[in-house]
């Protein structure tokens, strides 16, 4: 029944399965014969149908020399991959430790971005925190160069009751590269993260980024993801509950303008009782664009006293631009407390109003408006100058 | 292998047979009987043969069967649907009948003519065929009824005072005969012939179904009614409903069905095609009650239907309101194309699933007139090892200027062996549009059981209780004869599912 | 005698979508005084404080609304703001993620900008927020949430009166001002209110009820019915009102 016509390859496909053959990953290189890239049909990129979407794939990004990303931030510790190599790894904070490991880092998932990182990715950066690390750590992840294709990849693992804030930076030359990265993080028992990326690409660049979360007992994570740059992005975020009373905050923001397709995917696995999380993602679509918000909330059968909630928010600012929302619920135990929710539209007129009837003219009231919508992702970071960054990036964003 | 792995339907079932302390009494099906009356059907299997066969025995026009005859050779390049939460073994589509129709009921001039054991089956399903007893009941409300056992509309119900209207109520087989011109203007433009698997299938295979004409201006004075039966073993049923309303009509139409217990599973892939012109306004139900399958989840009907509305005209409105309590497997999307400004469409959902049940049932609102507005609002109740699932896809066209959706689609779990999902479309495209979506998942609280328990009810009755209130905001938009029996119906899906 | 009233307004009506709601309103309130309108549910109240303050729903298809001599009609909500026209909302609304504080700056440094003033400086900002905020029993932690978000009925009639004693508008306009409020919540927000009396000022109170009326004595007391003005007199007509209900002063229309 099943044999039916052999897949014809696009020429994204072709490239890619020379790229997993020279690194000898043929298994890998034979389902990418077989499957071809994910279209619609599939319900993971029911939005984002990489068949039709990701055109080329320039070549496999070489070594070269690393390079400072676009945004700093002052005293923290500053790491670097470039090409998908690591680069030097200076003398690191008290209860920092790092090191260059082989490999991607990934657990085996049905994905494909998840199976190119973890066949192509040759090296990888392995962070460990132990204690209270004060310091935020900003790994720049660049492509240099013409444009290529780059796997790089982190590990981060942080001790029980540990704590720290990464910051990861993903940016590069004007290019049309691919950049398919993984972060893979590891939560102790009472640890306590807070992660930050942010996708400062060029316009003509493909970004992808794959973090997956492992969240043991009471520990905590605030993850804010902001999607700017890219002609075409998609972030996906895998956690999963592992330890009783783990608890997170995934929040997520697309900064969406003309002309880019900017994808924000979360798969979350709640596996054992007692676990809590509130995920928001919010986007802002303006011109000829198109933002994807996916959010799937599965609670195991023993995973019971389960507290998720889930919402997504758009605000399109114009009549071209499209919001494609999917939250989803899977629950298979009883004693839970889940939920999602969604809304889209337009500023509103009410609040607009009120505040004009205030004496504040219509282009403030907007700004105003609009900086209102994204508080509530800001104010939870607490470090002041990461907030600082996260300010002048958004309002480059918005006066852009 | 994944640690963390969500149990599979097979090992659900093993772990079922373990846990004998749970043991659902879904035998209890009160429609599961069968009855016995000769049967005319066509050699089984599916081929262009079958298809023909199937046109001839209806006395077909030509251009009818052409039609058949595409959508049986579109449905041979198409494959069938895996996107849905369901699980199933393969279909073997050539080992079943595609017609069967009750020998004596070709063609009944009137009531008196059709086979008593027919009427005998009616009467215990409580369908109000006969005319005489709803004119003498003077209190009874009114409803017209057209019934279809197995693939054959037996009887329609009340033909003559409709017809003094101008409304036609009658068998989608008569009216391709009497009224072919109506039936070719309508027929598959709201569900395309190719428009997916199963959908296909029926416009091949149908053999029967309703169809109903309300003319303009015309508010129909009584509910119209189809009752769906599948009597024949090993048969699918395809029936095919055609309902217009003309310009500033007003129809409010029933459907209920069920099927006798059977250990083999059988298919039911119906299509519903509605169409509201300008003004016009149709109000759909259904109550769906077909065999759920056993205790064991053996058996019952795979319901694969697809139902759709097209608010064709400005200013009109399409309400569906369902209650699917039964069937193994539910795959059901009641639609509405909002085409016509200002138009709207509504949705109004109770499924419970019980046992092995598996549903996959929600809507789609696609707005495409300006000022257009869509209101869901979903009640799903998973209990025993049941997974239950709401899809819904609510998407605003570019041109869709002010389009509104809100969406609510709350699912209750009773038990720690069911599922309970919702995985909703939100597809925006224009900035005026603005949609509301939530969705929550929970159980009956130990809080509420006691408080109902401590006044005197027992566990099963207090769950009832809540799950009709549960329930409420979508109860009060069926039909008032409907309301009492899904009251009823709730209840009995639901025993078992406590203890 | 001559002097130009605060508020006048002409033949004033207005629809939203077909519907005709202000059918000719015509009314004067001169400079320092306060007037009450009272009229039914659905008589077009809130319609003409909506009308008043620019909402952009409502279509005027007739007449003349001058602030101070001058005609407003044409000019944005923000520029009639700045002109000097406030009003408090019946039911204010939450504006999630902009802090209060943030909000009452950037508005009183709109309409400063409007009228050519300076920006004022945070501490003199800071010191008149605290001072206006006390009288209202108004406090710091209130201020730093989000715009009404969360806040109970009294708190947010509270800070609608607290951003009018901040603004210090010519002309208020207090659309059901008591609606929601317990007695001890309408007697501070009363107070408030008294408290920005004065001969440059003028205010509007549009009520259902006489209670409001009890704290706020008005100059004038205008009946409206059926989107216009059927009735004025003195304050005593708010007794008679409450005694008689609104039947007697439907003219035509009473049933």
């Amino acid at each position: 029944m099943s044999a039916g016509p052999v897949l014809k390859l696009t020429e994204a496909e072709t490239t890619l399965v020379a790229q997993l053959g020279a690194r000898g990953a043929a298994a890998e290189a034979e389902r990418l014969l077989g499957a071809g890239l994910p279209t619609r049909r599939v319900e993971a990129y029911h939005y984002t149908d990489l068949r039709q979407l990701l055109r080329s794939v320039p070549v496999l990004a070489e070594a070269g020399p690393a390079t400072q990303g676009p945004l700093s931030i002052p005293g923290a510790v500053a790491l670097s991959i470039t090409n998908a190599r690591v680069g030097p790894i200076p003398t690191l904070a008290q209860g920092l430790h790092g090191q260059k490991g082989q490999g991607g880092v990934l657990a085996q998932r049905d994905d494909v971005l998840v199976r190119l990182n973890s066949a192509l990715a040759g090296e990888h950066l392995a962070l460990e925190v132990k204690g209270a690390v004060t310091v935020p750590v900003v790994i720049d992840r660049r492509i240099e160069g013409a444009a290529s294709h780059a796997a790089g990849a982190v590990k981060l693992f942080v001790a029980d009751h540990a704590s720290l804030t990464l910051i990861e930076v993903f940016s590069g030359s004007d290019a049309a590269h691919v950049g398919n990265h993984a972060t893979a993080i590891t939560l102790g028992k009472g640890a306590n993260l807070t992660h930050i990326t942010l996708n400062v690409m060029g316009p003509t660049a493909t970004h992808f980024a794959t973090n997956e979360y492992h969240l043991g007992a009471a520990a905590h994570l605030r993850t804010l993801v902001v999607q700017a740059g890219g002609a075409l992005s998609r972030t996906q975020l895998f956690p999963t509950y592992e330890g009783e009373g783990a608890t997170a905050a995934i929040t997520g923001l697309n900064l969406v303008g003309d002309g880019q397709h900017v994808d924000l995917t979360m798969d979350a696995l709640h596996a054992v009782p007692h676990t809590a999380s509130k995920p928001l993602f919010k986007t802002i679509a303006r011109g000829r664009s198109r933002a994807v918000v996916q959010g799937r909330l599965v609670v195991a059968r023993n995973a019971q006293k389960t507290d998720a909630k889930l919402m997504a928010q758009g605000l399109m600012l114009s009549d071209e631009a499209e919001i494609l929302t999917k939250p989803e619920l899977e629950i298979y135990a009883d004693d839970v407390v889940c939920g999602h929710g969604s809304t889209c539209g337009r500023l509103d007129e009410d609040h607009l109003f009120y505040l004009m009837s205030r004496g504040i003219s219509k282009s403030v009231a907007e700004t105003m408006l609009v900086r209102g919508f994204l508080a509530e992702l800001i104010d939870p970071i607490t470090d002041e100058t990461v907030a600082a960054l996260l300010h002048t990036l958004i309002d480059s964003w918005l006066e852009r | 292998m994944n640690k963390y792995a969500i149990p599979t339907l097979k090992e659900e079932i093993e772990d079922a047979t373990v846990d004998a302390v749970l043991s659902l009494d879904v035998d209890k099906y009160k429609y599961g009987f069968e009855s016995h009356f000769e049967t005319d059907k066509a050699p089984k299997g599916l081929s262009e043969d079958t298809v023909r066969f199937i046109s001839a025995k209806k006395g077909e026009p030509e251009w009818m069967l052409a039609w058949r005859l595409d959508a049986y050779r579109r449905w041979l390049t198409l494959t069938e649907p895996t996107w849905a939460k369901v699980h199933y073994p393969p279909i073997d589509y050539q080992d079943m009948y595609y017609y069967a129709a009750p020998k004596s009921a070709q063609k009944p001039k009137s009531l008196d003519e059709v086979d008593p054991a027919l009427l005998e089956m009616y009467e215990k399903l409580g369908v109000p065929l006969k005319e005489r007893e709803l004119l003498a009941g003077v209190e009874q409300p009114r409803v017209a009824v057209d019934a279809v056992i197995d693939s054959v509309s037996v009887a329609t119900t009340f033909r003559a005072e409709l017809n003094k209207q101008g409304i036609i109520f009658c068998s989608i087989a008569e009216a391709i005969r009497e009224y072919p011109e109506l039936v070719r203007q309508y027929l598959g433009t709201v569900v395309p012939v190719s428009d997916n698997f199963y959908a296909t299938l029926n416009s091949a295979v149908f053999t029967d179904g309703s169809f109903c004409y309300i003319p303009k201006g015309v508010r129909c004075p009584m509910e119209l009614s189809t009752y769906f039966r599948i009597n024949e073993a090993k048969t699918g049923q395809f029936e095919r409903t055609l309902l217009i309303a003309d310009e500033g009509s007003y129809v409010s139409y029933l459907e209920g069905c069920t099927a006798p217990s059977r250990a083999e599973n059988q298919l039911h892939a119906a299509v519903v095609e509605l169409v509201a012109l300008k003004d016009a306004e149709i109000k759909y139900s259904t109550v769906q009650n077909w065999f759920p399958g056993d205790k064991d989840g053996k058996g019952g009907v795979y319901n694969f239907v697809t139902k759709r509305g097209d608010c064709r005209g400005e200013n009109s409105k399409i309400s569906w309101t369902q209650v699917e309590t039964g069937s193994a497997i539910t795959w059901k999307y009641p639609s509405c194309i909002l085409r016509g400004d200002n138009s709207r469409g509504e949705f109004y959902s109770i499924a419970i699933s019980n046992g092995y049940q598996q549903v996959d049932s929600g809507t789609k609102m696609i707005h495409l007139g300006k000022n257009t507005s869509s209101r869901i609002i979903s009640k799903g109740i998973a209990a025993g090892f049941s997974d239950n699932t709401y899809r819904g896809q609510v998407s605003a066209h570019a041109r869709a200027t002010n389009a509104r959706n809100f969406t609510q689609c709350d699912s209750l779990l009773i038990g720690d062996k069911c599922g309970a999902h919702t995985v909703p479309y939100i597809e925006s495209r224009n900035a005026s549009a603005v949609f509301e979506h939530e969705a929550t998942t929970s159980k009956i609280s130990d809080d509420q059981m006691f408080y109902c328990q401590q006044r005197g009810l027992s566990e099963e009755e207090a769950v009832a209780l809540i799950v009709n209130g549960f329930v409420r905001d979508v109860l009060q938009h069926l039909p008032m004869e409907f309301m009492v029996e899904t009251q009823k119906l709730i209840s009995i899906s639901l025993e078992g599912s406590v203890g | 005698m001559t002097t130009t009233p605060m508020l006048e307004i002409r033949n004033l009506h207005a629809r939203i979508e077909d519907r005709e709601i202000l059918k000719g309103v015509n009314l004067i309130v001169p400079k320092g005084e306060v007037h009450a309108i009272m009229g039914r549910n659905g008589s077009g109240k809130s319609t003409l404080s909506y009308v008043l303050a620019g909402r952009e729903d409502y279509e005027v298809t007739e007449g003349e609304v001058l602030l101070d001599g001058v005609n407003i009609l044409e000019m944005e909500p923000a520029e009639r703001a700045v002109a000097g026209l406030f009003l408090a909302f019946q039911y204010p609304i939450e504006i999630p993620g902009v802090a209060t504080m943030t909000f009452l700056k950037a508005a009183l440094n709109a309409q400063r900008k409007g009228r050519g003033e300076a920006e004022i400086s945070t501490p003199d900002f800071m010191r008149a927020v605290k001072t206006a905020g006390e009288k209202l029993n108004v406090d710091s932690d209130m201020l730093k949430r989000a715009l009404n978000v969360g806040f109970s009925g009294g708190e947010k009639k509270r800070a609608e009166i607290l951003q009018m004693a901040l603004l210090a508008p010519k002309m208020c306009v207090l659309d059901e001002t008591d609606s929601g409020l317990d007695i001890d919540a309408l007697k501070v927000v009363s107070e408030g209110v008294n408290a920005l009396r004065g001969p440059d000022r003028a205010m509007l109170v549009i009520t259902h009820y006489q209670r409001l009326l009890d704290h706020i004595v008005p100059d004038v007391v205008h009946v409206f019915s059926d989107g216009r003005v059927v009735e004025s007199g003195p304050k005593e007509l708010a007794l008679e009102l409450e005694a008689k209900g609104y039947a007697g002063f439907d003219g035509e229309k009473a049933a």
